[in-house]
């Protein structure tokens, strides 16, 4: 168990500038999530602390040591790879047990340790098979008993299930988590999901070109994302973001979109009169109801999942998606008026994409 | 369906069309050299199709060394097979830890070794006979089969590392990368992981050597004069050296020296096949 600490840290290859001065802490135990689109250097994070990228920059501290110049095998860490990058030639059992083979580790003691991760695991009845022998999960559950075995000070994983189908995922994410609660070992995993991200971090931080966009809890992204890229990138179906000019008069506020829609803010929000803004409201502060503030739009699309029912809607020049819980009636073409739930609105700069707050 | 349709018939007949002369084309000189084996001193170039009294007697003769060409014929068997097995494995020793280096440890101008390497082929190694020749002679190796082992390593080398590099370019990087997360030096990186997973490659590509030398004439003929450290296949040609050649002899002799290559291959064509195509391609 370990914390994990990074200072300025940089990447470049030759003059291209991948990774820009970050630096965030790791607490000892905690569950972080590096998240954004693909491209955007989170997995060469991961790699350079892992000690598979050279670090151009700054440094990388694991326990308060500076590990920059420390060779993997000395890190005393254990990562799981997407392709799972199981040794195809040795069995479930040779494979987990073959890091501590390399440290010539007793054999009563490998054999032990390789029996407490399969239980862990429900590895048990293939120890004896080989990796080609296994479906996609229990060669994914392989590779975490592998890390497990190792009792390493971080456990580090990148993109782990992107190779699982959907069932299968939403399985792993849940034991994932569960070895984690179990372990209690820091853990630092990388994926462009977000709903991965949300379920399983204690601490997500979502990255975007090289930098840092903002880090928090799950919620708090969520709750109060810094700015645009974070509003519409966290939460599943995304926040609605609408252009238009802020207003206010005779103590209302709105935001005026093209076309003269008008979308209501709360009064004593942030913000200035005539200022050019984003609207992010997000899917499930959306309902059908016909109040005085309500805005105009056209049902395009009705989804129903079972428990939600999903509205593609256009309202002025704009589409938005709608979340209601249970069914609806509504139909393709209809009229309908959309109720904001004011005290949930986002407002963002413009030009920066900055959250405007009070 | 029990009838075959036209189609499918067709192009069974254009196979079959193709296949037959080649097999004919393959087969007939060893059904001669198989002719001339079984038959008799004075029926060999009888013309008939079959002996009419097939015998044993040419290869008993081969056995016990019953003619002067073949007093050596045990010694230089044993010299065929020495070189052939000592070029396979120097050759496979050196192929496989340049393949390493170059594929997976990246070392700095790899590549360029590699492409300065399979250069060499752009010169016909019969050019190079007579300066391999001055060069062993230099060394004082004439004569001795270290001369045809290296000169052979010389030649098989290059085009071994190519197909193992694009071998082990194939397996993902990924694996070295957990072995390094896992504790394990390069050296043990090269033991426990590269070297078993490359096995098919190592098998093809150690048989390509072999054989090369097993079937190698020019040089052999060159660098062993002597009767008594040369190879079987240089002491074939030396039947023809006369105007009474004992055809029958040499035929027999000719027919037991192609059978270890096909008994190698025979064994090791699952690796063959998928070993030396491997690298044939560049994924």
């Amino acid at each position: 168990m370990a914390s994990v600490s990074f200072r300025g840290v940089e990447k470049a290859y030759g003059p291209v500038k991948v990774i820009h001065s970050i630096g965030f802490d790791i607490a000892d135990g905690e569950f972080t999530v590096l998240v954004g689109p693909s491209g955007c250097g989170k997995s060469t994070l991961l790699r350079m602390l892992a000690g598979l990228e050279e670090i151009s920059g700054g440094t990388i501290a694991i326990d308060d040591s500076v590990v920059n110049d420390v060779e993997s095998k000395d890190r005393d860490i254990a990562m799981v790879f997407q392709s799972y990058a199981l040794y195809p030639h040795m069995t479930v059992a040779e494979n987990m047990g073959f890091s501590l083979r390399l440290r010539k580790a007793d054999a009563a003691l490998t054999a032990r340790r390789v029996a407490e991760a399969a239980k862990i695991l429900n590895l048990g009845p293939y120890l004896e098979r080989f990796p080609r022998e296994l479906s996609g999960g229990q060669r994914q559950r392989v590779a975490m008993g592998r890390a497990i075995v190792r009792d390493p000070k971080v456990f580090l994983f990148d993109e782990p299930l992107s190779n699982l189908d959907a069932k299968l995922r939403v399985a792993m994410r849940a034991e994932i988590k569960a070895l984690h609660q179990r372990l209690k070992t820091t853990t630092v995993y990388v994926t462009h999901d977000q709903v991965e991200a949300m379920t399983m971090a204690d601490k997500i931080v979502v990255m975007h070109d090289g930098r840092i966009e903002q880090i928090g809890s799950p919620l708090e992204l969520y709750d109060r994302p810094a700015n645009l890229f974070v509003a519409q990138f966290i939460g599943s179906p995304a926040m609605n973001v609408i252009q238009g000019t802020l207003r206010r008069e005779a103590g209302a506020a709105w935001v005026e979109a093209a076309g003269g829609l008008r979308w209501p803010l709360a009064p004593e929000g942030p913000g200035r009169d005539g200022q050019a803004v984003a609207y992010g409201v997000r899917p499930e502060h959306l309902a059908l109801g016909g109040g005085a503030e309500a805005v105009a739009a056209e049902v395009i699309v009705v989804e129903p999942t079972g428990a939600e029912t999903e509205l593609l809607v256009r309202a002025g020049d704009v589409q938005v998606v709608v979340v209601m819980h249970g069914r609806t009636n509504e139909k393709p073409g209809q009229a309908i008026r959309l109720e904001v739930d004011r005290s949930a609105v986002h407002l963002f700069d413009a030009d920066t994409g900055a959250a405007i707050r009070a | 369906m029990t009838r075959l349709s036209l189609r499918a018939a067709s192009a069974e007949a254009k196979l079959l069309l193709i296949g037959i002369p080649v097999a004919i084309w393959t087969l007939l000189p060893i059904y001669h050299l198989l002719l001339f084996a079984l038959s008799p001193k004075e029926q060999a170039v009888s013309g008939k199709l079959w002996p009419e009294h097939p015998t044993l007697h040419n290869f008993s003769m081969v056995f016990h060394q019953q003619h002067h060409y073949l007093s050596h014929f045990w010694l230089q068997m044993w010299n065929s097979l020495i070189i052939a097995v000592a070029v396979g494995a120097i050759t496979l020793f050196i192929a496989t830890a340049a393949a390493f280096a170059i594929s997976r440890l990246r070392v700095a101008g790899g590549r360029t070794i590699m492409n300065l390497a399979l250069f060499t082929y752009f010169i016909p190694a019969a050019f190079l006979a007579v300066p391999m020749y001055k060069t062993m002679s230099s060394y004082g190796l004439l004569n001795s089969q270290w001369a045809l082992i290296l000169a052979m390593v010389t030649i098989a080398t290059p085009y071994s590392i190519w197909v193992l590099k694009q071998a082990s370019d194939k397996l993902p990087l990924e694996l070295d990368e957990a072995a390094r997360i896992d504790g394990a030096s390069p050296l043990q990186l090269f033991r426990l992981v590269y070297l078993p997973l490359m096995m098919p490659s190592l098998v093809a590509v150690g048989t390509y050597a072999l054989l090369l030398a097993w079937n190698e004439y020019l040089y052999a003929f060159l660098l062993l004069s002597d009767d008594r450290s040369t190879t079987l296949g240089v002491a074939l040609g030396s039947f023809l050296s006369a105007d009474d050649s004992p055809w029958e002899l040499l035929m027999t002799t000719g027919l037991i020296y192609a059978l270890p290559p096909a008994a190698i291959y025979y064994v090791f064509k699952r690796y063959m096949v998928s070993g030396l195509t491997a690298g044939a391609v560049k994924a």
